[in-house]
């Protein structure tokens, strides 16, 4: 059942914008209710319209939750989940410039930083992390998260990450796929429910000690030790409050270092799982061959040939945290499209549109990190699978009936 | 402000496609007649901003709030480092220590993403520029 809010807009004479985009060039259904009435008075003479009305359906937001440690909105993940949607996301333009909120036709993605309850002084008085739930406000959080999938636009603090301050808050407008993203999206109980669908990433220490030294190395500030020093004391504040949140993902990417090279250290090659749990509502697991049973599979062979170490595949069933998962499983690197295009036409349930659409997302972002891996593989993938949830929930709520939308 | 507008788009070839991107833009004829000045000007003149793009073409060019932004952070993660090194030395468990830590991470966050997104966009004015092509400081001139 939908319940909707009127919006009152100004004369379409004016140029400003209406909250909905009236450019559609997303490949999918969707039924948009926008309706406008004249109120009686109405002064034709002076051309002066009467003020037209707009009503947006509630329900038509789609919450998506996202763990991750590597800061908000500007990961590879985020670029490529609004990349399959349509349309780059971008900073809001004209505001501040220091905004972590990413915005796209379809989607926007908030950052988690920016419901701190404490700032970067605050913290170091009360001695707790940015991790520690204690920094956070997560009434606020479940408040605005709670409106924007209702249809309402909220007034989002602003964290500065540079400064280390709480910025005067900017306007943000309820879109049709909200993201929210950051330390902690599955918390709360109560943000928990508000979500639609939940992933984890999931690092492994090696690796993420190996992508650290990447990012880090080059800075004159930093050396091995103080990389190493970091993370360790970083280590307790996310085991026991982030780490947590992996049960109620529904969907997990764990990377973890290669086992096709002994002995390898580089975090080059990677091993990738994507576990996803069964039962969701909308949600079909991708699988290699024949859903449920097991299988190993290394592609590279008479038909395909790879380069040293090669590809190799994993899937079956398992139990995570005491749900009943699937996991396909990828170890090694893509060197060529071919490669590529082999595995695609050899997996099932994709939920893409057509033969080749995870190829054709994975080139059209070959300059991002993870493009030769299962990494950005698992991450399309679940774009897609994003996509298709995103769908079928609008679908269901556009069968409601009209009756409600004329309130 | 013209002045060093003009120095920017004509400045074009150290900054690669970006010009390209801004003389696509709508409404170039509605750009304001403005005196052009000799090249030596553009070269030296023209503020900070002009001039580092003129005179540097081999280093990927970059504005004077750039580089200070990049500076400033980067002095933040050496500062920040030599304090948490400091805290750490008494009791590597301590709260401060982990505190001291986490705001190196974040600052060595904050400094990957503004090398991250001046890889993307070197022209921090690009996305305003799109949005308003008449304005000072984005207007292309062919004189």
């Amino acid at each position: 059942m939908a319940a909707c809010t009127v919006y009152t807009t100004q004369s379409l004479h004016s140029t400003c914008s209406i909250s909905t985009p009236s450019k559609t060039h997303l490949g999918f259904n969707q039924k948009k209710q926008i309706l406008f009435y004249n109120s009686g008075k109405r002064v034709t003479n002076r051309g002066i319209a009467a003020v037209p009305y707009v009503i947006r359906c509630s329900g038509d937001t789609v919450v998506i939750g996202l763990a991750a440690d590597s800061g908000c909105g500007k990961s590879t993940f985020m670029r490529r989940l609004t990349s399959v949607f349509g349309g780059a996301a971008e900073p809001p333009k004209g505001g501040n410039p220091d905004s972590n909120t990413l915005i796209s036709d379809t989607t926007t993605v908030i950052c988690l930083d920016d419901y701190h309850s404490l700032d970067r002084t605050g913290r170091k008085e009360k001695g707790v992390t940015a991790l520690d739930p204690r920094a956070n406000n997560f009434d606020l959080m479940y408040e605005q998260v709670k409106a924007l999938k209702e249809g309402k636009a909220v007034e989002k603090p602003i964290y500065n990450h540079v400064t280390g301050l709480l910025d005067p808050p900017e306007l943000t407008k309820p879109p049709k796929i909200l993201v929210i993203e950051g330390l902690h999206p599955m918390f709360d109980q109560r943000v928990r429910d508000l979500l639609d669908f939940s992933i984890y990433l999931d690092i492994s220490n090696e690796v993420k000690f190996a992508w650290k030294i990447q990012r880090d190395m080059a800075e004159r500030g930093h050396s091995l030790e103080s990389i190493k020093a970091s993370i360790e004391a970083r280590k307790p504040d996310f085991e026991a409050y982030i780490d947590p949140q992996k049960q109620y993902a529904d969907a997990v990417i764990e990377v973890l270092p290669t086992q096709l090279i002994p002995g390898d250290n580089e975090g080059k090659i990677l091993r990738v799982r994507l576990i996803m749990k069964e039962g969701v509502k909308y949600f079909s697991p991708v699988y290699l061959f024949d859903e449920g049973s097991t299988i190993s599979w290394i592609p590279c062979g008479r038909k395909l040939s790879c380069s040293y170490p090669g590809i190799k595949f994993t899937y079956g069933p398992e139990t995570y945290f005491g749900h009943e998962v699937s996991v396909l499983e990828m170890d090694g690197q893509f060197d060529r499209l071919d490669e590529l295009i082999y595995v695609e036409s050899h997996l099932s349930n994709l939920s893409t549109k057509f033969y080749g659409e995870v190829t054709q997302q994975m080139l059209k972002h070959a300059e991002f990190p993870g493009s030769n891996n299962g990494t950005g593989l698992f991450q399309t993938i679940v774009g897609l699978k994003i996509r298709e949830l995103y769908e079928h929930i609008i679908a269901s709520k556009a069968a409601a009936p009209l009756e409600a939308t004329k309130a | 402000m013209a002045s060093s507008a003009s120095a920017v788009a004509i400045g074009g070839p150290a900054r690669g496609t970006i010009p390209s991107s801004r003389s696509l833009g709508s409404g170039r004829s509605s750009c304001p007649r403005v005196v052009s000045l000799p090249v030596a000007a553009r070269g030296g003149g023209g503020g900070g901003k002009a001039g580092a793009l003129a005179v540097r073409a081999m280093a990927p060019a970059k504005y004077k709030g750039t580089r200070m932004r990049e500076k400033r952070l980067a002095e933040m993660i050496e500062e920040k480092v030599r304090e948490a090194s400091e805290v750490c030395e008494g009791d590597a468990r301590s709260d401060e220590c982990k505190v001291a830590w986490d705001e190196v991470e974040e600052v060595s966050q904050a400094k990957a993403d503004l090398r991250l997104r001046l890889e993307k966009q070197q022209d921090p004015l690009e996305s305003f520029c799109e949005q308003n092509p008449e304005t000072d400081e984005c207007c292309v001139h062919f004189d």
